[in-house]
């Protein structure tokens, strides 16, 4: 149905895509595997108008097209939903529907536009409130919206770019049937990923990009897991075995070593009042951190843990209860800032707005938090020859790939993007380290890498609390695991607990 | 309708509606830039662009439509250069607008004192001729009406086609696809342009826009309300209308109640400036003493408490003043 041949594209002097040449079968759920900068997204953006190829050409239905413009791509058919939502939280969802999918300025097109979301959503079985302002819907309902979007205005072929970065597993599993009903309806259906379980679930062929390179192209049953990520990656990788947990006697809990460590973080009875009558987003939270273990929170997104996160963080003073560093049992009055004796390292959820100043330099966001301090401050003022000295040991240790330490971090990779984030922040041996999703949007050899500097620090003696929302990972690296519900927290016996009850936890019906 | 028969209330709410409507009618044009993701400060320089173009035409030729039609052109001029700076340009548009009003500041003056050699030659007035300037114009029986007649059906032309602009730009935003896009673009550019929609176009559009309105608005202080013109005549109502813009919350009616409540406060204490002089009150009269400065004050107070008071919890359009593209690919 569509084709690409020799299509390649450059930014400067990196080659994004080198002679790509690709066939997309009518109907078929094909899936694009690739690291992180492989080449994926620039692919992507191709085929859908909002990047132009500097070689090559694509045919739809065996007839040359020039995709100049998104406007291009959506008469030609082509559909996509982006990974980072493209919708306007204000307007309805319809509303939303309506800004992609009609034409000319006067009429909505509501009474239409209704008929043929409403096409679509049986053959998904889906049930959207068309009449919901999209700010109320949480993210799995607002990923449903974007593909319904996308196949109101497309019609031949859907793009899903890292379609369940965002999503729960039980959400991610919920999505297969829908995907494959669009398929079956004639619809060709591009998914992009770096999860190999999901891929494998999904799709009827795949195509590996590795460098801006076609590495493999065919059905997806021909390749086995440890294959496919190989030729991704292009060597084999020690990651934390997800599965068999107990084996692995480096990360076996340390629950019963004997005495117990002191709490290095306690919460208790932390209670949060929302801004809408008789909301708790926390309510009687109780929780510790030791030396020595990490806490992995597990729980779909949007039960508290943003209200959590910045309750440990002096942005939200709870309405009842306390938080406890160390010892000094009033610690919960100071200002993030003068915690003083408890220097905590914190990896956020978005590096790119919270933990990195884009346009600086990479020495620069590595000394953020100790610029001003000695030996990196003398009197006030900069001492840059410690910090080139600093950062030039950090980039090593942590295997920064970028040109030189004066590289703006907006160039670098998601992945090196990261490591920039966790150089500074573990960095410096905190005792109390508080990491959210660390390995949100980072391909699998990123992922090992932030997961094994985690363990590296439980190994050293610092207390982790782990926030994260890929269960998978979670498990994976956890001496115990609470779950997140609805704002109420409660620990479960893991690792005697299974993977499902801790599933079901999650969802509230255990 | 003889103003001897009009009774205080009626007067009082006959000059609010009158001092209301330039405020509206530029705060048309703001509203709709602002949805869009443009913040104009400059909105007080085009108002002055407006009052100079229309009182010089309208002086020059005699005609006060053409002068009018001048204010109009002139607003949307000036809005294109403003436009080219911070949409084609992406520069900073708080900076730009600053620019704009000082360069509309200037070249009215100049305008002004070229204007005034210019009559000096011929007649030494520098009143408007005959016939130039609008009178109010009453709607038949209409204006006859008790209280609503001199209120709402005496009034110069412009206010009656500023109703009619409001009620369609209301609908216009409410209704259709037009304003679903241009709501979108102050809260998301980039779902803008993922739906195939050309941001900078549209933002352009809608500067334009309000550079009109508020050339019109300008058009009606000088040729309309008050047949003359002063250097610095608009003095600050501009602000105004970008302050009465975030107190209506980016709604139409929000928009116009707070025009109605600054004009309200504002011929409140024009005639209590006027009263304590005339009254037969002995209690006003205490308020001779008070310098003329603190009752012009009154309104812009009064506008920025109702501001802080009001204004809170709303945050506006999203991406509200800042460039598109936001980012420029390295």
């Amino acid at each position: 149905m569509l084709q690409l041949i020799n299509i390649s594209k450059r930014f400067g002097p990196v080659a994004a895509l080198d002679n790509v040449t690709l066939s997309l079968r009518r109907g078929a759920i094909h899936g694009i595997l690739g690291e992180n900068g492989a080449g994926k997204s620039t692919l992507m953006n191709i085929l859908f108008g909002l990047a132009h190829p500097d070689t090559g050409k694509i045919e739809l239905d065996g007839r040359r097209v020039r995709i100049v413009s998104p406007v291009r791509a959506q008469r030609l058919g082509i559909g996509m939903v982006h990974q980072h939502f493209k919708m306007v939280e204000s307007l309805t969802v319809l509303e939303n529907i309506s800004l992609a999918a009609a034409r000319g300025l006067w009429s909505p097109g509501r009474r239409e536009l209704i008929g043929r979301i409403r096409a679509w959503t049986d053959k998904l079985h889906w049930n959207l409130d068309l009449e919901k302002p999209v700010a109320d819907l949480a993210v799995g309902r607002r990923q449903r919206v974007e593909i319904v979007k996308a196949l109101c205005t497309g019609g031949k072929l859907l793009i899903l770019d890292e379609p369940t970065a965002v999503l729960t597993p039980q959400e991610v599993a919920e999505l297969i049937p829908p995907l494959r009903a669009v398929a079956a309806a004639g619809m060709t259906v591009l998914f992009i990923s770096h999860k190999l379980a999901e891929v494998q679930k999904l799709c009827d062929r795949i195509t590996i990009l590795r460098k801006g390179r076609v590495v493999y192209t065919g059905a997806i049953n021909e390749l086995d897991a440890g294959q496919i990520a190989e030729k991704m990656i292009g060597a084999r990788l020690k990651f934390p075995r997800l599965t068999d947990h107990q084996e692995q006697p480096d990360n076996a809990p340390r629950r019963d070593s004997g005495e117990l460590a002191p709490p290095r973080l306690e919460l208790r009875n932390v209670s949060i009042r929302g801004s809408r009558h008789g909301a708790w987003p926390l309510l009687n939270v109780n929780l510790s951190v030791r030396s020595g273990e990490i806490h992995g929170i597990a729980g779909v997104d949007g039960n508290g843990q943003d209200f959590l996160i910045r309750c440990i963080l002096g942005q939200l003073e709870p309405a009842d209860g306390n938080v406890i560093f160390g010892d000094s049992p009033d610690s919960h009055r100071k200002t993030p800032g003068t915690r003083s004796g408890t220097p905590l390292g914190y990896i956020p959820e978005d590096r790119l707005r919270e933990a990195l100043v884009l346009p600086l330099s990479v020495q620069a966001n590595l000394m953020l938090k100790r610029y001003h301090t000695s030996p990196f401050a003398w009197m006030g003022l900069c001492r840059f020859g410690r910090w080139r000295q600093r950062s030039a040991e950090l980039i090593g240790q942590f295997d920064i790939r970028c040109p030189d330490a004066q590289t703006p971090v907006g160039t670098l990779s998601g992945g090196n993007q990261q490591k920039v984030v966790v150089a500074r922040e573990l960095g410096e041996k905190p005792r109390l380290i508080l990491a959210v999703n660390p390995t949100r949007g980072l391909d699998v050899g990123a992922s090992a890498f932030v997961m094994n500097q985690l363990l590296a620090a439980r190994r050293e003696g610092a207390a982790i609390l782990l926030v994260h929302s890929d269960l998978d990972e979670l498990l994976a690296i956890s001496d115990r695991v609470s779950v997140l519900y609805n704002g109420q927290l409660q620990e479960t016996s893991w690792p005697d607990a299974s993977r499902e009850q801790i599933g079901k936890m999650m969802l509230g019906i255990a | 309708m003889n103003p001897a028969h009009e009774n205080l209330l009626t007067f009082l709410a006959r000059q609010t509606v009158s001092a209301a409507t330039p405020l509206i009618l530029a705060g048309i044009g703001e509203l709709v830039s602002e949805l869009a993701g443009v913040i104009d400060i400059g909105i007080e320089g085009l108002m002055l662009t407006g009052c100079i173009a229309a009182y010089t035409i309208a002086g020059a030729t005699g005609h006060g439509s053409l002068g009018l039609a001048t204010a109009i052109l002139a607003g949307m001029a000036v809005a294109a250069l403003f436009a080219a700076t911070t949409i084609s340009g992406r520069a900073d548009q708080i900076v730009s607008g600053t620019a704009l009003n000082l360069l509309a500041l200037g070249l009215s003056g100049t305008i002004w004192s070229l204007y005034q050699n210019w009559r000096g030659n011929h007649d030494l007035s520098t009143a408007l001729p005959h016939g130039a300037g609008y009178s109010r114009l009453a709607v038949g029986a209409l204006a006859r009406l008790p209280f609503f007649g001199p209120v709402f059906f005496d009034q110069y032309s412009l206010f009656y086609a500023t109703v009619l602009l409001a009620a369609m730009v209301w609908g216009i935003i409410r209704f259709t696809r037009m304003g679903l896009i241009l709501r979108a673009l102050g809260d998301s550019p980039q779902a803008c342009q993922a739906c195939g929609i050309a941001v900078r176009t549209w933002r352009w559009l809608a500067v334009l826009f309000a550079g009109g309105c508020a050339g019109a608005a300008g058009a009606y202080l000088s040729i309309m309300r008050t047949h003359a013109f002063a250097t610095d005549m608009t003095g600050g109502q501009g602000f105004v209308v970008l302050a009465l813009v975030i107190f209506g919350r980016w709604s139409m009616g929000g928009l116009i109640l707070g025009c109605l409540f600054f004009g309200a406060i504002n011929s409140l204490q024009q005639t209590l400036q006027t009263a304590r002089y005339t009254s037969h009150y002995a209690a006003l009269h205490a308020l001779q003493s008070v310098p003329f400065e603190v009752f012009q004050m009154l309104p812009y107070v009064a506008a920025l408490a109702a501001l802080a008071v009001l204004s809170r919890n709303h945050p506006g359009p999203h991406r509200l003043g800042r460039p598109w593209p936001e980012e420029i690919s390295l």
